[in-house]
């Protein structure tokens, strides 16, 4: 008896640190492809050590003067992203949580039904209007493509914020006289204000990454992610690790203070009665 | 109307942008999608023209054959994967703050930049022939990105590493709300572990395991960056594909293509909700 619990032990752990190899490995690769010299990965028995490190790739890819324009592109349009999204849902999503319950339901419910909507789907005739609009290629096209999938998920995230705040706050304030612009500004979003933060995070961090609209609305201006492709696509080995790696880099600090916060009942939260 | 105007205005105010913006961005496109799918080039009422097309090609139906199997065998191989993991992070043992905190860690990462880990994992020379290699498995590097069935594995796990934490994360959730007393009951009722997990942990668990079905579903069936990153057009998916006729210009298949996508999508949740989870999970959830 006490042979097989050791044994189920003993199982348990190999199963876990497997786990976190599976993990990490490949993280570990990206960075050590990144740092490595050409005779160790360009062959037919690439090493797994690093054994010849190198900066060549990053002082390359740093000095090509290809890396700021799309990184800046990058930045932009995640963050205009998120500034926008906050602006359009927040207030929305407040509305919906103080609606009837079957009102509220509704609402949730087509949310859910326009996450189902295939990228390549609404892409298609957005780029074609796009086109005629003059709106290819530039910022705000793109930022207006990115809001369409960052919308419902950041009305689900705060709807289900705005529902956990109870209504006696907005009554009491209303009571004393508060007019409804008040009590939303000085009662409600204070209390909510981590709710929008979280979910504004995690709206720049999914434009960041974002890659389908970027490939459908951009023709000669890259964005990050596009410019990684655009080296996976010319197989560039080594720009495509250090790229990828300066594409990660942000993600990691924003997951960082983000993780703090991250409540998994937000995406159950806004179905809730 | 008007004193419902004059008593809800500012609700109407606050709502409307939001609602404005998803009706023009969101509803309009799909809807001028398929309508554009009924349409021939020059933009004439053409019934059902670009489906037979379309469905004369191979390769879209081969598209349509792999979108399905990967969703299929990666729902059931993650579900299965995610609620093993979760269970293990439930148990006290040392190290339970770091395990987690690595298992979560892909979350973040781009699936740009997990698909380009992946390429030098399964490149064909790359590290998993290497160390399949120096374990003596095999001999000659096995070509994993160039198509067939090793392909859509090749898909599926790397689509397993960047998914799992959210799984994880989402079953978890579902596993802290089951309440101690119910297990503590059930062992005073001499219940076996196993028991315990198929009558008590399974079905509590249910409304999880239908919002991380629903969610990965769509997602599985719109899978797009992996496969245009891994395989290119060695491997066609029904969302890839439809990037493929984009970009040689012909609008109205790719609009086809992206129509039938959305059908399989809505047929897939339609029947789940129906047939297995018979609209207990959702509701309830």
């Amino acid at each position: 008896m006490h042979n097989k619990v050791h044994l189920s032990r003993v199982l348990f752990y190999c199963g876990i640190v497997l786990l976190c190899f599976c993990m990490v490995a490949p993280l570990y690769l990206l960075i050590k492809v990144s740092f490595s010299a050409p005779q160790e990965v360009n062959t037919a028995h690439p090493t797994l050590l690093l054994h010849h490190p190198t900066v060549r790739h990053w002082q390359q890819v740093l000095t090509s003067g290809n890396l700021f324009k799309p990184f800046w592109k990058s930045l932009v349009v995640a963050t205009s992203t998120m500034l926008l999204a906050v602006f359009l849902v927040a207030p929305a999503s407040y509305v919906i949580s103080r609606a009837s319950r079957h009102l509220k339901e509704l609402y949730v419910m087509v949310l859910f039904f326009t996450k189902m909507f295939p990228v390549v789907g609404i892409a298609l005739p957005i780029s074609v209007v796009f086109l005629k609009w003059g709106l290819l290629d530039t910022n705000i096209g793109l930022i207006l493509a990115h809001l369409i999938g960052q919308i419902p998920f950041m009305a689900w995230i705060l709807v289900s914020t705005f529902s956990s705040i109870p209504r006696d706050l907005e009554e009491a304030a209303s009571l004393d006289g508060c007019s409804k612009m008040r009590t939303l500004w000085s009662v409600v979003l204070p209390v909510a204000a981590q709710g929008i933060a979280v979910s504004g995070l995690y709206v720049w961090l999914n434009s960041w990454n974002e890659f389908t609209y970027a490939l459908y609305l951009s023709l000669t201006t890259k964005t990050l992610p596009l410019q990684v492709y655009y080296y996976v696509q010319r197989g560039g080995t080594f720009q495509m690790a250090a790229y990828a790696t300066i594409l990660t880099i942000p993600v990691i600090l924003v997951t960082f203070v983000m993780q703090k916060y991250l409540r998994s009942d937000y995406l159950s939260g806004a179905v809730k009665g | 109307m008007r004193r419902f105007l004059k008593k809800y205005w500012f609700e109407l105010l606050l709502i409307a942008p939001m609602t404005l913006y998803l009706l023009g961005f969101t509803i309009l496109p799909i809807f001028q999608s398929i309508l554009m799918s009924f349409q021939d080039d020059t933009g004439k009422f053409a019934a059902l023209h670009q489906y037979q097309v379309l469905f004369a090609k191979p390769q879209f139906m081969k598209s349509i054959g792999n979108t399905f199997f990967v969703t299929l065998v990666s729902l059931c191989y993650q579900l299965a994967l995610a609620l093993l993991i979760a269970l293990a992070l439930k148990k006290a043992f040392h190290g339970r703050g770091i395990v987690r905190a690595i298992v979560l860690m892909p979350m973040g990462i781009p699936t740009m930049v997990s698909g380009v880990m992946a390429l030098y994992i399964f490149g064909t020379s790359g590290y998993f022939n290497e160390i399949l290699y120096r374990l003596h498995l095999i001999s000659t590097p096995i070509p994993w990105t160039t198509g067939g069935m090793r392909s859509l594995w090749v898909i599926i796990f790397a689509d397993t590493w960047k998914v799992l934490p959210t799984l994880v994360l989402l079953l978890l959730a579902g596993l802290d709300a089951i309440p101690d007393t119910i297990y503590e009951a059930a062992k005073i009722d001499g219940a076996s572990a196993t028991r315990t997990f198929f009558s008590i942990t399974l079905p509590l668990l249910k409304p999880s395991v239908t919002m991380s079905v629903l969610f990965r579903a769509v997602d599985a069936f719109r899978i797009f960056e992996l496969p245009q990153i891994l395989v290119g057009t060695a491997v066609p998916f029904v969302a890839t594909y439809s990037y493929e006729e984009y970009a040689a210009g012909n609008l109205q298949l790719s609009a086809a293509s992206s129509t039938i996508l959305l059908v399989m999508i809505l047929l897939f949740t339609l029947v789940y909700m129906k047939v297995i989870d018979r609209g207990e999970g959702f509701n309830h959830a």
